[in-house]
């Protein structure tokens, strides 16, 4: 990928004594599909506002193409923003509503009604000029409040959880209009959600963040695979997050037993967080797993079965294929690479906090 | 679920009983004379010099107060509106609180205000500044008209200012707008039903209000709701009284076919 | 930060335009004067003197009580309403909200006006009732409108949820949608409570005899100066009101930043809970209190009443007391401000009055249109008392003594600052002075305008000539741009407090504003002037004429006329009672009891008749819009 498009150094910002960004520092490429993910209230939000243009942060400073924006005005920035509750002038029609950031430039008529028209074929809702945003449903207002902002040829276009009030089919069919739309204007999105499913499936990049901070930064795959930290791991798909002991390189101990694995450097006995993906977990005879347990819930999920097994005082979670009944006796097996391991969090700040939605 | 309209009955009641039949009575004795003939004399009246003058001074007057309490109510709304303020306590603040003071006191108390000899005066007086003399002036009357009848220009406005998503605002400042121009194609298109009600709810009272150019006018300037006042307390003309009531009902009706046309979902109204 | 200053400042100006006035009713409730016009140093004395005046007491209970009973009634059947009219369709919704508009934009006068209309149409006798109804018919529209947007933010599904889990409709309104909109309930009631208190032109059209709200109290004593008591009244239910409001909103301050978020929800909180519990309690609390006691008063009361019609601030009202206590007659007293406000009430016979105190020319009036009973002086035995010459002056508007007794007497003159003017004062060109631009305050009534500029004039002041009378209209519209105001007892407290240089008024006033302002002199200009006489009278419609009869007697023994005229200094036609005045400079005082050398020119008003009633208004109203 390209150079930075947008950097943001060292950015604070905190609201009536409380702390909401603490020294960020984030850089978004150019044409990236960057997304911030995390639990509200963890500061995905403020960020985007304060590279809007919405929001002056306390401290530090947000880089535009290498000059200092950070006190520039939204109107004077080339960003554009995608509002979560659409934010349509509900006294304008649908045609005003896309010609108005246009009109202010003091565009030619011809210009605009091109533009309209562009803009409206291409989030596929061809005709509607004239319709009162009212009159639309949830996902066509969405896509109105997208043509408005693209049509203004931002190098940047802010999404503040766009999908957020839409059913899940929808959801869906926008995520992959999303997509086709970036690569067919070529600009750099930032997204923000608080959906781990709709940040894996769009994103070039991840940010994770929680608490004011920036958990982890990665590509989709990094993030689901290799997570940092307990909060991420927890954050992203299910996860088994197990205490553990690590003995020496290579070995680490859970609920009394040795665990195979690869990571080293850690030291010898170590309390560390051990992370399984569910999936991960294989199912196998007593006889041949490294722990034993027993079967005690099972559901069809349709892809696979997804089943809890209680070993030696703890549910581990699985997804399998193959179905075990509940009451089944069964050994615990985990290939050596399947285990990730992090360290346990050492301030409080980093603490891997759930925050219900 | 039928029976639950049935709930509204008491109402229609009331209201057809105590609303529009009374209405209705102002609308006999206005067409009728004192013997009860059908006449358009007491509307006709309105006509006559002194009355008409009447009516064109409390036009006059209400519509400077509505314009100067619109002008001093927007801004305070959109500054109230930015503070974050509780509403409960904004409202008491600004519209309950006085109320215990009772308004013809509050509305005297301007009297001893603004006097030659008043609190006023005697302030500038120290302060060697030129006296105020409003006292007995259509200028007190409007003081005292902005002063009753701000709040109903407050509550509405800022009713409708609260109701504008902060989304919208940062929407059209994203796509180019700067603050004025989103004031005057977002904020102020979004708060005319906020407006149109808070000029109305200024506009009528002021219009018809008889008891403030009473205590501030010093008695030398008659608005039309005096000349129906003392048809009706004095010279004990109740037709002419009614016949009067009939042309000020006109302006009434007028406003309020406005307020329907511009404030339909009633987003526009105070409480 | 300039803006932020500048909000700031704007704030700052509108809250002092909005509390100045309330200031400065507190600052007079303190006032040791009784002029409002006058500091004369601070005092509590009227806060104690306020809970001694039982007609103010009164007139407050019957304003909580009307305020809390029209906002009850109106938060039962608005909310009932509100619900019924969201189930409605579209069109019967609509025709619903247009129906509930009208009384919110509707003028209030016109609102009054039909009501009363209505009441006397169909012989509702104007009283407590009928305020009440009107205080409803008002406040229902603020109950709907604060509840309707409740009732459409209401979840439908709950309702139904309830209704699904086994509730009878009736327990699942009330467990599921009631809650729900109970905020809009009580900032209906809250509203409505406010609004009640706060009005005055529709109590001044619906309201009857014996009683009056704090608002019909206060205008009718505008007129005649304020009573102090009322602005302690006022402090006080402001105050009480502002104190609970601050309790509630500075719980002892964190000062840690964790805690302050706290904080804030709890004072919201208790400020939530204050309005849905505290205020609602006490207001209950006060009412249910207030009730006990008068109704405890009632007790004592016997079934014998009478209802008097006086002027404002026309009577000690110990004498009243003393009456009730000495006879067992219960007094129900009601003031009008104009003889003009009066007769209309009389005639129409929505209220029997029993007796009456109208003045000269409107006892002809009423004489002429049979509105009087003769009075049986046999149960009126002091008239005694009442010397000789009142009663010959009497036959001018009573030809045969038969129908009235007088109760007060005097003069229309000049009341003038000698600080002030310059020259010496004898006639009425000085009202027509420009050297007095601004500086004079002219009587605003009909007969007392023309009647002066007609006497300036030489012609009698029961003209009916039409060229005399435009000639008198054209002297008073030159005379218009320098009369600074028109007032009628204000003129008192304007000359007491140096508004104004000159002022026509009536000579019982006079004794008063030169007690308060030795500087004031009163004169009865050369050209003469008005003499009149106010006298009690007993409607035809009486329904307690004997009690009248005793009522009547009581004013007339010289004591209870020497504590009326010590109280309203009005010049009294008791001769046996200014014998017993003891300055012997107010009971020979030129003011008071004038020569009749000086009455020479001097006469009474006469009913004109109704057509020539109606030209003089006409003209009136020519010079009022000039």
């Amino acid at each position: 990928m390209s150079n930075k498009l947008i950097d943001l150094v060292n950015i604070s910002k905190s609201y009536d004594g409380q702390l909401v960004l603490d020294e960020l520092n984030l850089y978004i490429r150019e044409n990236e599909f960057l997304t911030l993910l995390g639990p509200s209230g963890c500061g995905k939000t403020t960020t985007l506002r304060i590279i809007g243009g919405f929001e002056t942060p306390n401290s530090g400073k947000v880089i535009f193409n290498g000059e200092d924006i950070t006190h520039l005005p939204p109107n004077k920035r080339q960003i554009n923003t995608v509002f979560q509750k659409y934010a349509l002038f509900t006294h304008m029609s649908i045609a005003e509503n896309i010609a108005f950031g246009l009109k202010i430039k003091g565009k030619s008529k011809q210009y605009i009604s091109d533009k309209i028209k562009y803009a409206l074929k291409l989030v596929n809702l061809d005709g509607f000029e004239n319709r009162s945003p009212a009159s639309l449903s949830g996902g066509q207002q969405q896509r109105i409040a997208i043509a408005r902002a693209i049509v203004n040829e931002p190098k940047v276009l802010l999404l503040d959880e766009p999908l957020g009030a839409l059913d899940l089919k929808l959801r869906q069919d926008m995520q992959y209009e999303l997509i086709r739309l970036k690569n067919e204007l070529g600009i750099t999105f930032i997204y923000v959600t608080h959906d781990q499913e709709e940040a894996l499936t769009m994103s070039d990049t991840i940010v994770v963040m929680n608490q004011g901070y920036i958990q982890q930064i990665g590509t989709p795959e990094d993030i689901y695979n290799e997570p940092e930290n307990a909060f991420v791991a927890d954050f992203i798909g299910d996860s088994n997050i197990i205490p553990g002991l690590m003995l020496e390189d290579k070995i680490v101990q859970i609920q009394g037993v040795s665990f195979p694995c690869v990571d080293i450097g850690f030291g010898h006995n170590r309390p560390v967080d051990v992370v399984i993906r569910p999936e991960d977990v294989e199912l196998v005879s007593p006889e041949t797993g490294t722990i034993c347990g027993t079967v005690t819930h099972l559901i069809f999920k349709g892809v696979h079965y997804e089943m809890e097994v209680m070993a030696a005082g703890r549910e581990w979670l699985v997804h399998s294929t193959h179905m075990f009944p509940v009451g089944t006796e069964v050994g615990i097996h985990v290939d050596p690479f399947n285990i990730q391991i992090m360290n346990k969090p050492e301030s409080e700040d980093e603490e891997a906090t759930v925050i219900e939605e | 679920m039928k029976n639950k309209r049935l709930l509204a009955g008491p109402y229609l009641f009331w209201a057809v009983s105590f609303v529009v039949i009374p209405l209705l009575m102002i609308f006999y004795y206005g067409m009728t004379t004192e013997t009860g003939s059908f006449t358009w004399d007491n509307i006709a009246r309105t006509a006559m010099p002194e009355n008409l003058k009447a009516l064109g001074i409390a036009l006059l007057l209400a519509f400077v107060s509505t314009v100067i309490c619109l002008l001093l109510a927007y801004p305070l709304a959109m500054i109230l509106s930015r503070k974050n303020v509780n509403q409960s306590s904004f409202i008491v603040l600004i519209f309950i609180l006085p109320m215990w003071m009772n308004f013809l006191l509050r509305t005297l108390a301007w009297q001893t205000l603004l006097e030659k000899t008043g609190v006023i005066n005697s302030i500038l007086n120290i302060l060697h500044l030129p006296s105020l003399d409003i006292i007995n002036t259509p200028y007190a009357i409007v003081l005292g008209m902005v002063y009753n009848f701000l709040p109903f220009m407050v509550l509405p406005i800022y009713n409708s200012l609260c109701k504008i998503d902060a989304d919208i605002v940062s929407a059209a400042r994203d796509l180019g707008a700067n603050a004025f121009q989103t004031f005057i194609k977002i904020t102020l298109p979004l708060t005319v039903p906020g407006i149109i009600s808070g000029i109305t709810m200024v506009f009528v009272p002021a219009l018809t209000t008889f008891v403030i150019s009473d205590l501030l006018g010093g008695g030398k300037i008659l608005l039309i709701g005096n000349v129906i006042e003392q048809a009706f307390k004095q010279s004990s003309s109740w037709n002419v009284g009614s016949g009067l009531s009939l042309v000020l009902m006109i302006f009434i009706i007028a406003s309020m076919a406005i307020v329907a046309k511009y404030d339909k979902d009633g987003e526009g109204t105070a409480f | 930060m300039i803006k932020k200053a500048a909000e700031k400042f704007y704030l700052a100006l509108i809250f002092i335009l909005l509390y100045a006035p309330i200031l400065t009713l507190i600052v007079l409730s303190f006032n040791a004067s009784r002029t409002r016009a006058k500091w004369g140093g601070a005092t509590l004395h009227w806060y104690q003197e306020l809970f001694k005046n039982e007609a103010i007491m009164s007139a407050l209970y019957s304003t909580l009580l009307i305020a809390l009973l029209s906002a009850l009634i109106a938060t039962f059947i608005g909310t009932a309403a509100a619900i019924g009219i969201q189930s409605m369709k579209r069109k019967f919704r609509t025709f619903y909200m247009g129906l509930t508009n009208i009384p919110m934009m509707n003028a209030e006068i016109v609102m009054g006006i039909s009501l009363m209309l209505l009441f006397i149409a169909f012989r509702i006798n104007l009283g407590f009732s009928t305020i009440l109804i009107a205080h409803i018919t008002f406040n229902i529209p603020y109950v709907i409108l604060s509840v309707m947007p409740r009732l459409k933010q209401t979840n439908r599904h709950t309702y139904e949820a309830a209704l699904d889990l086994g509730a009878s409709p009736l327990y699942a309104f009330f467990k599921v949608i009631f809650p729900d909109i109970l905020p809009g309930v009580l900032s209906g009631f809250m509203l409505a409570f406010t609004m009640s208190l706060d009005d005055f032109v529709i109590t001044h059209f619906t309201k009857g005899p014996g009683i009056d709200t704090l608002s019909t109290k206060i205008y009718s004593e505008v007129r005649k100066g304020i009573k102090p008591e009322m602005y302690a009244l006022s402090t006080l239910l402001f105050i009480s009101v502002l104190l609970l409001l601050l309790l509630i909103n500075f719980s002892p301050k964190d000062s840690s930043q964790k805690a302050r978020k706290q904080t804030i929800t709890r004072r919201s909180r208790a400020l939530a809970f204050a309005f849905k519990r505290v205020i609602p309690t006490l207001l209950v609390l006060a009412v249910t209190a207030g009730g006990i006691y008068y109704s405890f008063q009632g007790q004592k009361r016997s079934k014998q009443k009478v209802i008097v019609y006086n002027w404002g601030e026309y009577l000690d009202p110990e004498v009243i007391t003393m009456f009730e206590e000495e006879t067992g007659i219960d007094v129900i007293y009601e003031e009008f401000e104009t003889n003009e406000i009066m007769y209309p009430k009389v005639q129409s016979g929505a209220i029997a009055y029993d007796v009456v105190c109208p003045s000269d020319y409107m006892i002809q009036k009423m004489l002429d249109n049979g509105l009087l009973a003769e009075i049986n002086f046999d149960n009126v035995p002091n008239l005694k008392n009442i010397g000789q010459r009142y009663m010959d002056k009497s036959r001018e508007f009573d030809p045969e003594n038969k129908y009235s007794v007088p109760y007060c007497w005097g003069t229309v003159g000049i009341l003038y600052n000698k600080t002030m003017v310059d020259e010496p004062i004898d006639s009425w060109s000085i009202l027509w002075d420009d050297k007095y631009r601004d500086n004079i305050l002219m009587q605003d009534s009909v007969r007392d305008a023309f009647g002066v500029t007609l006497k300036y004039l030489g012609y009698s002041l029961n003209s009916t000539d039409l060229d005399e009378l435009t000639e008198a209209m054209n002297l008073l519209i030159v005379q218009k741009p320098l009369v600074q105001a028109y007032v009628i007892d204000q003129v008192r407290d304007k000359m007491i407090g140096n508004e104004a240089a000159i002022g026509v008024i009536y000579s019982g006033e006079a004794i008063y504003t030169q007690n308060e302002n030795p500087d004031l002199e009163y004169v009865i200009p050369k050209e003469g002037s008005n003499i009149w006489i106010d006298s009690w009278v007993i409607p035809k419609n009486a329904e307690h004429k004997e009690n009248a009869e005793a009522f009547i007697n009581f004013l007339c023994r010289p004591d209870i006329a020497l504590m009326n005229f010590d109280y309203i200094t009005y010049s009294t036609p008791n001769t046996a009672a200014r014998e017993l005045i003891e300055d012997e400079d107010i009971r020979n005082s030129k003011i008071a009891f004038p020569d009749d050398s000086e009455l020479e020119h001097c006469e009474t008003f006469h009913y004109l008749g109704d057509e020539a009633d109606a030209v003089y208004m006409d003209l009136w109203n020519k010079v009022k819009s000039k």
